[in-house]
C-alpha cells in the first residue's frame, strides 16, 4: 500500500513539472529572446539588448496595432461590463426556465467558436455596411459579455437581499437603491469582469481575424501577419513580450485592489 | 376603531406562493402607539404579514392601508414604515453614522439637521460613542441597536420587527426586550413584530396575533391569549396546557357542569346542555388536592423538579394530566400516589371546536 | 427586483446578445443555404448543394477524419496528463493552491498567436530544439519537426491543457474528503478508493473541462495556421480559406458543419462520461 501511495505521488509530481514545462517554456522563450542584440533567431540569445523594443515603436504599423489594441479593449471591455452587469443584476435573484435560458444565452459565446462568430459578424456587417472600428468593437463586446457577466452575477448573488429591501425601506427608490447600495456592495466582482473582458479583448484573434481592415489591425493580428509570412521574428517577440507585460501590470494592479481569491474563483 | 386611530390596516388580504396559500384572508387592526405582535410557528405566514404590510409582497387579494391611506400598490419605499431585519441588514459599506442617516438622506434633510438627530438616535440606544464604526467591528447586539436606531430616526407611522432579537443569545435578548419596549413607549411609535417565540411575544406586547397555516387564529391582549385561548392551537402554542373532553349536563347560572371521563368539572362557560367541548386549563391553574373529596382522581407518573416549580405528570380517566406547583413549601407528594385535582371554574377555558 | 424598472437591465444585454450573436449565426446558416454568386454575397436560389457537395466529397471528409482525429488525440493527452495534474492542485492547502491556479490562469491570459510562436521558436529549423539537439551531436541536420500535424498536436494540447487542470481541478477540490473515508473505511485501497469513488465523482470537470478544450480545439484556426502549415489544413482552415475566397454559402455550410460536429462530440462525450448521475440530474 505504501508503494502504490509513493507511486501514486511520483506519478503527480512528475505530470505536474512536465505540464508546467510545457506550458511556461514557450512563452518563457518568446520573452528572452525579445531581449536578444542580435539579428537572426538564437537561444540563448548572446547578450542583452532594448533594439527589438525600440524598433517595435519605431514601426508606425506596430504602434498602430498596440495603440489599436489597447483603445479597442478599453472600450469593449467597459461596453462588456456595463451589459454584463445589466445582465446579472436582472438574474441575480430569478428562478425558473426563462431566467435559466437567458443565463445560458448571455453565457453562450463562452463555448461558441468564436471563430465562426467572425464569419458570421462579417457576413452580416458587409451585408449591412457597417464600419470596421465598431463592428470589431462590438464583437469584442460579445466575446467578453460572458466573462462581466460571470463575475458580476457571482458578486449580486452573493448580496444578502435584505440589504435592497432594508433600503427600501428608508425610502430609497430603485434607481438609488441601484447605485448607492448594490453596485457599491458588487464592484469587486464588476471590476474583475472588466479584467477578463480587457484581458480576452487584448488578446482575441478569431473574430479580429475577419473584422480588421487595411489600416486597422490588432496586435495579434499583426503578429500573426508577420509570423505568417515570414517577417522579421524577433520584433515578434518583442511584441508579444509587450503584451504579457501589460498583462501582468494589468494583473497584479488589480489583484492589489480586488484581491487574489475573487481573481482565481471568477474563472 | 376608525382610521383615525388605526395605523396599520389589513383588509381581507390573501398571498399564495404557488399553490401555498401563505396568508389567508386576513383582517388586521393595530391601534397606534401600540406594540403588536404576530407570533407562531413557522410557516404560518407571520413574516409573510409583515411583508405584505412592508410592501415587499403584493396581496393577491384584499387591501392595505397605513395611516387610513391605501399604499397596496404603492412600493415599499414610497410607504411611511421603517424596518428592522432578523440579520439586520446594516450597509457594509457605510459607517454606523451613515447607515442610521440614509433612510434621512433618502429624504432630503439637511446636513446639518442629518447629524443631530443622527446623534439622538444614536443615544437613545446608547451607541453614540460607536459613530464611526463599521458594522462588522460591532457585536451582535451593538448592530442590532445600529438597525433599530437607523429605523425609528426617520420617525415613521410604523415600525416593523422580523424576529430581531432571534440572534441574540438568552440574556441579552431579554435586556433588549425591556429596551425595546420602554423606546417604544418613549417613543410612541406603532410596532409590529413576528416571532415564534411565545415567551418574546407575551413580554412585549400589547396586543398578539396567534397564526397558523395563513389564518389568524387568535387575537387579543398578552394575557387575554394566555388565560382564554380560543382554540386548541393556540392554547397549546403559548405554554403547556391540560386538556379534558367532556359534554356539558348541567347549568348553573354562569356555570357549566361538564361531565368528562374522568368525573365531573365545573367551568364558567355559555354552552347549552348536549353541548361536546373541549376544555383547557393551565397546569399553574390545576390544584392537586388529597385523595378524599372533590375533584378529578389521578394518579402522579412521573415528578419533575424544575426550581422554581415541581411539575407532576398525572394520568386520568380523562387523559394525562400536568400540574405546576410552586415549591414555596414543603412537598409530599410521590410517584404513584392517587390524588384529586380541582381548578377555580374561571381557570378552565371551553375551546372553538372549529378550530382544532 | 421584482419591479417594472427590471425590464431597464434586462433589455441593453438581451438586445446586444440577440442582434450581435444570435442574429448573425442565424444569417449565416440562411446564406448557407443558398446558391454562390459571383457578383452577390450569394445567390438567389435556396439549395442544399453546399452541404451535400461537403459531405459527399472525400477531399472534405479527410479533413474531417483528419481533425476528428487530431481533436481526439488532443483530448486524450490533456486529459491524460490533465487529471493527475489536477490531482496535485487539489491537494495543496488552500493558499498554494491559488497560486498554483493562478500560474496556470496566467498563460491563458497570453493570446494564443504568442503561445504558438513560442512553440514556432522551438520547432522550427532554426529553433530551440533543432539548435540544441545539433550542438549535443545528436542530429546531423536540423529535423523538419514544424509544419506537420504532430506539431499542431503539441502546440494545441499544451495551449489547452490549463482549462483541463483548472476544471478538475476545481471539481476534485470541493470534493467532499468523507467520501473517500468512507471508501476505505469499507475496505478499499487507496487505489480502488481512487478508481470506484474519486474518479467517477471527479466526472463533472473532467466533462466540462474536455467539452471546452474539445470546442476550443475545434475553432483555434490561427495555432493550426502557424503548426501545421499550408499543408496540415484541418475543418476550420477551410472556412477560412472559403471567407476568404468569397465564397460565402459555402463557407457558411462549412461552419455549420463543424457546429454539428460540436454538438454531436459534445453529445458523444456527455453519454459516455454522464456527469449529470452526479450532479444530481439522475441521467
Amino acid at each position: 500500500m505504501r508503494e502504490s501511495q509513493v507511486a501514486a505521488r511520483t506519478l503527480r509530481g512528475s505530470a505536474t513539472a512536465i505540464a508546467f514545462f510545457l506550458i511556461v517554456v514557450p512563452i518563457l522563450i518568446v520573452v528572452v529572446v525579445a531581449f536578444s542584440p542580435n539579428e537572426y533567431f538564437e537561444f540563448p540569445p548572446a547578450g542583452f539588448s532594448w533594439r527589438w523594443f525600440v524598433e517595435f515603436f519605431r514601426l508606425a504599423n506596430m504602434r498602430g496595432a498596440f495603440a489599436l489594441s489597447v483603445e479597442l479593449a478599453l472600450l469593449a471591455a467597459t461596453l462588456a461590463t456595463v451589459f454584463g452587469t445589466l445582465g446579472a443584476l436582472y438574474l441575480a435573484r430569478r428562478r425558473g426556465t426563462v431566467a435559466a435560458l437567458l443565463q445560458s444565452l448571455f453565457l453562450a459565446p463562452l463555448v461558441f467558436p468564436t471563430i465562426i462568430l467572425g464569419v458570421a459578424l462579417l457576413l452580416m456587417y458587409k451585408t449591412i455596411g457597417m464600419p470596421v472600428f465598431p463592428g470589431l468593437l462590438l464583437a469584442h463586446c460579445i466575446v467578453g459579455l460572458p466573462y462581466a457577466f460571470r463575475t458580476a452575477l457571482a458578486s449580486a448573488q452573493t448580496l444578502d437581499p435584505a440589504l435592497e429591501e432594508a433600503g427600501q425601506s428608508l425610502g430609497a427608490g430603485p434607481l438609488r437603491t441601484l447605485f448607492l447600495l448594490t453596485l457599491p456592495l458588487i464592484w469587486q466582482g464588476v471590476l474583475s469582469g472588466w479584467l477578463f473582458a480587457f484581458i480576452v479583448s487584448f488578446g482575441e484573434l478569431n473574430t479580429a481575424l475577419f473584422l480588421t481592415g487595411p489600416g486597422l489591425t490588432t496586435l495579434p493580428i499583426e503578429i500573426f501577419s508577420y509570423l505568417q509570412f515570414q517577417g522579421s521574428q524577433l520584433v515578434i517577440a518583442a511584441a508579444s513580450t509587450l503584451q504579457i507585460a501589460l498583462i501582468v501590470i494589468l494583473v497584479a494592479t488589480i489583484e492589489r485592489v480586488v484581491g487574489l481569491g475573487r481573481i482565481i474563483r471568477a474563472r | 376603531m376608525n382610521d383615525a386611530q388605526a395605523d396599520v390596516r389589513l383588509a381581507a388580504v390573501t398571498k399564495s406562493f404557488g399553490p401555498v396559500v401563505a396568508v389567508d384572508n386576513v383582517d388586521l387592526e393595530i391601534r397606534r402607539g401600540t406594540i403588536f405582535s404576530l407570533l407562531g410557528p413557522s410557516g404560518c405566514g407571520k413574516t409573510t404579514t409583515l411583508r405584505l404590510i412592508a410592501g415587499f409582497e403584493r396581496p393577491d387579494a384584499g387591501e392595505v392601508y397605513i395611516r387610513g391611506e391605501r399604499v397596496t400598490s404603492i412600493p415599499p419605499y414610497r410607504r411611511n414604515f421603517s424596518m428592522v431585519f432578523q440579520s439586520y441588514a446594516l450597509f457594509p459599506h457605510l459607517n454606523v453614522s451613515e447607515n442610521v442617516a440614509f433612510g434621512l438622506r433618502m429624504r432630503g434633510m439637511a446636513r446639518a439637521d442629518r447629524a443631530r438627530a443622527v446623534n439622538d438616535a444614536l443615544e437613545l440606544v446608547k451607541l453614540d460613542a460607536l459613530a464611526d464604526r463599521y458594522p462588522r467591528q460591532l457585536s451582535g447586539g451593538q448592530q442590532q441597536r445600529v438597525a433599530l436606531a437607523r429605523a425609528i430616526v426617520i420617525r415613521p407611522a410604523v415600525l416593523l420587527l422580523d424576529e430581531p432579537l432571534g440572534a441574540l443569545d438568552k440574556m441579552l435578548r431579554e435586556e433588549m426586550q425591556i429596551e425595546l419596549r420602554s423606546l417604544q413607549q418613549r417613543l410612541g411609535i406603532t410596532a409590529v413584530f413576528v416571532t415564534h417565540d411565545q415567551e418574546e411575544a407575551l413580554t412585549l406586547s400589547d396586543q398578539v396575533a396567534v397564526m397558523r397555516n395563513g389564518v389568524i387564529e387568535q387575537t387579543g391582549p398578552p394575557r387575554e391569549i394566555y388565560d382564554r385561548p380560543r382554540t386548541e392551537f393556540v392554547a397549546g402554542f403559548l405554554g403547556a396546557s391540560n386538556f379534558l373532553a367532556g359534554t356539558v349536563v348541567a347549568l348553573e347560572g354562569g356555570t357549566a357542569i361538564v361531565e368528562t371521563p374522568a368525573g365531573r368539572a365545573s367551568l364558567l362557560a355559555d354552552s347549552r346542555i348536549g353541548d361536546r367541548v373541549r376544555i383547557a386549563i393551565r397546569p399553574e391553574r390545576l390544584r392537586m388536592m388529597r385523595d378524599d373529596g372533590l375533584g378529578l382522581p389521578a394518579r402522579i407518573r412521573d415528578i419533575v423538579y424544575r426550581g422554581p416549580v415541581t411539575h407532576f405528570y398525572m394520568d386520568s380517566a380523562g387523559g394525562p394530566l400536568l400540574s405546576y406547583q410552586q415549591n414555596a413549601g414543603a412537598q409530599d407528594w410521590s410517584v404513584g400516589d392517587a390524588v384529586r385535582c380541582t381548578w377555580d371554574p374561571e381557570s378552565a377555558v371551553v375551546l372553538d371546536s372549529g378550530c382544532a | 427586483m421584482r419591479t417594472p424598472w427590471a425590464s431597464v437591465l434586462l433589455v441593453p444585454p438581451l438586445a446586444m446578445i440577440l442582434l450581435f450573436f444570435v442574429a448573425p449565426v442565424l444569417y449565416l446558416f440562411w446564406v448557407s443555404l443558398h446558391e454562390a454568386s459571383s457578383s452577390e454575397l450569394y445567390g438567389a436560389a435556396l439549395t442544399v448543394q453546399n452541404y451535400v457537395g461537403v459531405l459527399g466529397d472525400s477531399f472534405y471528409l479527410a479533413i474531417i477524419r483528419r481533425t476528428l482525429g487530431v481533436a481526439a488525440v488532443i483530448l486524450g493527452l490533456c486529459v491524460l496528463i490533465g487529471y493527475p495534474v489536477a490531482y496535485f492542485v487539489a491537494l495543496q492547502p488552500p493558499r498554494r493552491r491559488m497560486l498554483v491556479l493562478l500560474l496556470l490562469l496566467f498563460p491563458l491570459m497570453v493570446s494564443n498567436v504568442v503561445r504558438a510562436y513560442g512553440w514556432v521558436a522551438i520547432l522550427g529549423r532554426r529553433g530551440v530544439l533543432n539548435t540544441s539537439l545539433g550542438s549535443l551531436g545528436l542530429i546531423d541536420g536540423p529535423l523538419d519537426l514544424l509544419y506537420t500535424i504532430p506539431a499542431v498536436v503539441v502546440g494545441l494540447m499544451t495551449i489547452l491543457l490549463p482549462y483541463m487542470v483548472i476544471s478538475i481541478a476545481n471539481t476534485l477540490a470541493t470534493l467532499d474528503r468523507s467520501y473517500e473515508e468512507a471508501a476505505q473505511a469499507l475496505g478499499a485501497s487507496p487505489f480502488r478508493t481512487f478508481l470506484h469513488v474519486t474518479l467517477p465523482l471527479s466526472t463533472p470537470g473532467v466533462a466540462s473541462g474536455t467539452l471546452l478544450v474539445l470546442l476550443l480545439t475545434l475553432s483555434a484556426y490561427v495555432t493550426i495556421t502557424l503548426l501545421g502549415g499550408p499543408r496540415s489544413k484541418l475543418l476550420v482552415s477551410m472556412i477560412y480559406d472559403g471567407v476568404t475566397a468569397f465564397q460565402w454559402p459555402h463557407a457558411a455550410a462549412l461552419a455549420f458543419i463543424l457546429l454539428a460536429l460540436a454538438l454531436a462530440l459534445t453529445a458523444l462525450i456527455l453519454s459516455v462520461l454522464r456527469p449529470g448521475r452526479v450532479q444530481g440530474t439522475g441521467r
